[in-house]
């Protein structure tokens, strides 16, 4: 075998703005703010930060510490652990891969509202307000009547996309070093914007209406499951673990370099983000409440609807300054999500691809980055939102969670918490006790899989997810399937990377 | 803003000023960074 010297991130704080930019995403702006406020507003912060220390925290410290001791992506690290293992590493991949082809398409649609935004092309005054959601259901997207309705791709959306993979593409193909350098600005442009638009938000009328909403506190909740579940999803989706990729980035790290303090950093960072942001999103959920006299029940929302309708209606009705706001938002938008698109393709799908078929950069970012955008064309079309929500419910939730759930197994139970925890101990800024032993045996699996029992199967198996076709609700599974079933197959086919690292 | 809102938001402020403080204070004092 060829012995290789092992990319590196160039600097620690390269890796950290790459950690935390992977992290911060769009689900910090759009899901984060309403699950507070659903939630019992104040009080939900409990179980959140609990879920944090508990579960977050030690999921990512192995994905990172993991990804060091190997000096490979999550296949070469099941694969280390043993080679019977190495599916377990290439599932998370193809749940990288599936998520970064929709994820890419997002960002499209946000980089599509910063130019229409200029112009306020969904309209001003309450005009504006009213045609928000026919101007993105209707106007960007051409919205089909169903899942089996494709309909062709829209054009504006596919030039934008294309227009975005090949920005990912001169990131990535010079790697970490780059990489590191890129996130430094693609983390601190959205939170200097973040600021901006806190600062427009705090200026609107009814803004503190809002922020109470958001804020005060509802202890008796706490006793509600459904706040606990909402908690601990959150933090499983927030951290972007589950999808690869931060194996690979830990993998990055020199194997005398510090883990324990980097995963405290990167988790922190992401959760002050989210409730930062929160103040940005209720403020203004508050002015809309006031300009259009509705209950907070009526423009509170999560997701796609948060940032493509509901965000535009405040915007039109925004005494000044519309477009400008309009502007920076997508713009936020777009630098949100685009450092967590590099991270899953990279991190998620190139590296792993590298360590595997020993390619060169060029040729696997090259291959990666062409196939992403083929299989994004789906989501481009007037179905395209159905399909994109259908693979979403497949492998950002379950994909995701199961995946994360076996891989502590694995690492805790066969591989060893205690030798891991040793392993990381030798040279990290903090060093943790055996309560992390027990946090990844028993409390990130049992946490994870809560997650999918009670917000998944108990829900999706009854009934057809999203009340969807049976045939489009059932590619859930048949998605999971094929994937375990291609992870099984790489299993098999011989790794030709080098596998000796120097340091 | 109710007494309950700006309860959360100062003991949250400080949760997470106070840990990222005490991350950056420690950073350098266990692993080399060799890159």
């Amino acid at each position: 075998m060829a012995e290789v010297t092992r990319e590196r991130w160039g600097s620690r704080y390269f890796f950290l703005f790459a950690a935390i930019g992977s992290a911060v995403g769009l689900g910090n702006v759009w899901r984060f703010p309403y699950l507070t406020y659903e939630y019992g507003g104040g009080a939900f912060l409990i179980p959140w930060i609990i879920g944090l220390i508990i579960m977050g925290i030690p999921w990512m410290m192995m994905e990172f510490g993991m990804g060091r001791y190997f000096q490979r992506g999550a296949p070469g690290v099941f694969e280390g652990i043993g080679k019977k293992w190495e599916w377990l590493g290439w599932w998370p991949v193809f749940v990288a891969f599936l998520i970064v082809t929709y994820y890419s398409v997002v960002i499209a649609w946000s980089l599509r509202y910063a130019v229409s935004a200029a112009s306020m092309a969904w309209g001003v005054g309450e005009a504006g307000a009213a045609g928000a959601g026919s101007y993105f259901f209707e106007t960007v997207l051409n919205l089909s009547s169903g899942p089996g309705a494709l309909g062709a791709p829209v054009l504006p959306i596919l030039i934008f996309l294309a227009f975005v993979w090949v920005i990912l593409f001169f990131i990535m193909y010079k790697g970490a070093g780059v990489i590191g350098r890129v996130a430094v600005w693609t983390v601190t442009i959205p939170w200097a914007l973040l600021v901006v638009l806190l600062i427009r938000g705090l200026t609107l009328p009814g803004a503190i209406d809002g922020l109470n909403y958001y804020l005060t506190p509802d202890f008796g909740a706490l006793t509600n499951p459904d706040l606990w579940f909402g908690a601990f999803s959150q933090i499983a989706f927030t951290l972007s673990l589950g999808m690869a990729g931060m194996f690979a980035y830990g993998s990055f790290i020199a194997k005398r370099a510090d883990v324990t303090n980097n995963a405290f950093i990167t988790s922190f960072s992401n959760c002050a983000t989210s409730f930062f942001a929160g103040f940005a999103v209720f403020s203004t959920v508050g002015f809309i409440m006031q300009a259009l006299s509705v209950p907070v029940e009526g423009v509170s929302a999560s997701g796609l609807g948060l940032a493509f309708v509901t965000y535009p209606v405040a915007i039109s009705m925004m005494p000044a300054a519309n477009a400008v706001v309009g502007v920076l938002f997508f713009l936020c938008l777009f630098f949100l999500g685009i450092d967590s698109a590099f991270f899953l393709a990279y991190g998620g799908v190139i590296s792993p691809v590298m360590d595997k078929f020993g390619l060169s950069r060029i040729k696997a970012t090259l291959l990666v980055c062409i196939i992403a955008f083929v299989v994004g064309i789906l989501f481009t079309t007037g179905g395209g939102l159905y399909w994109l929500d259908i693979v979403d419910r497949t492998v950002s939730f379950y994909g995701l969670l199961i995946t994360g759930a076996l891989a502590s197994i694995v690492v805790g139970w066969v591989f060893g918490a205690k030798k891991l925890r040793e392993h990381i101990n030798e040279t990290s800024d903090i060093k943790v006790g055996a309560w992390f032993d027990w946090m990844l045996k028993v409390v990130v699996p049992a946490g994870l899989l809560f997650v999918v029992i009670y917000g998944g199967f108990m829900n999706d198996i009854p009934n057809a997810y999203g009340g969807y076709p049976l045939w489009a609700a059932s590619m859930i599974w048949v998605i999971l399937i094929v994937t375990l079933g291609l992870s099984f197959w790489l299993q098999a086919v011989k790794t030709r990377g080098p596998k000796e690292v120097s340091e | 803003m109710t007494t309950g809102a700006i309860v959360t938001t100062v003991i949250m402020s400080l949760i997470f000023i106070g840990v990222l403080w005490f991350c950056f204070s420690r950073m350098g004092k266990g692993g080399k960074w060799e890159d």
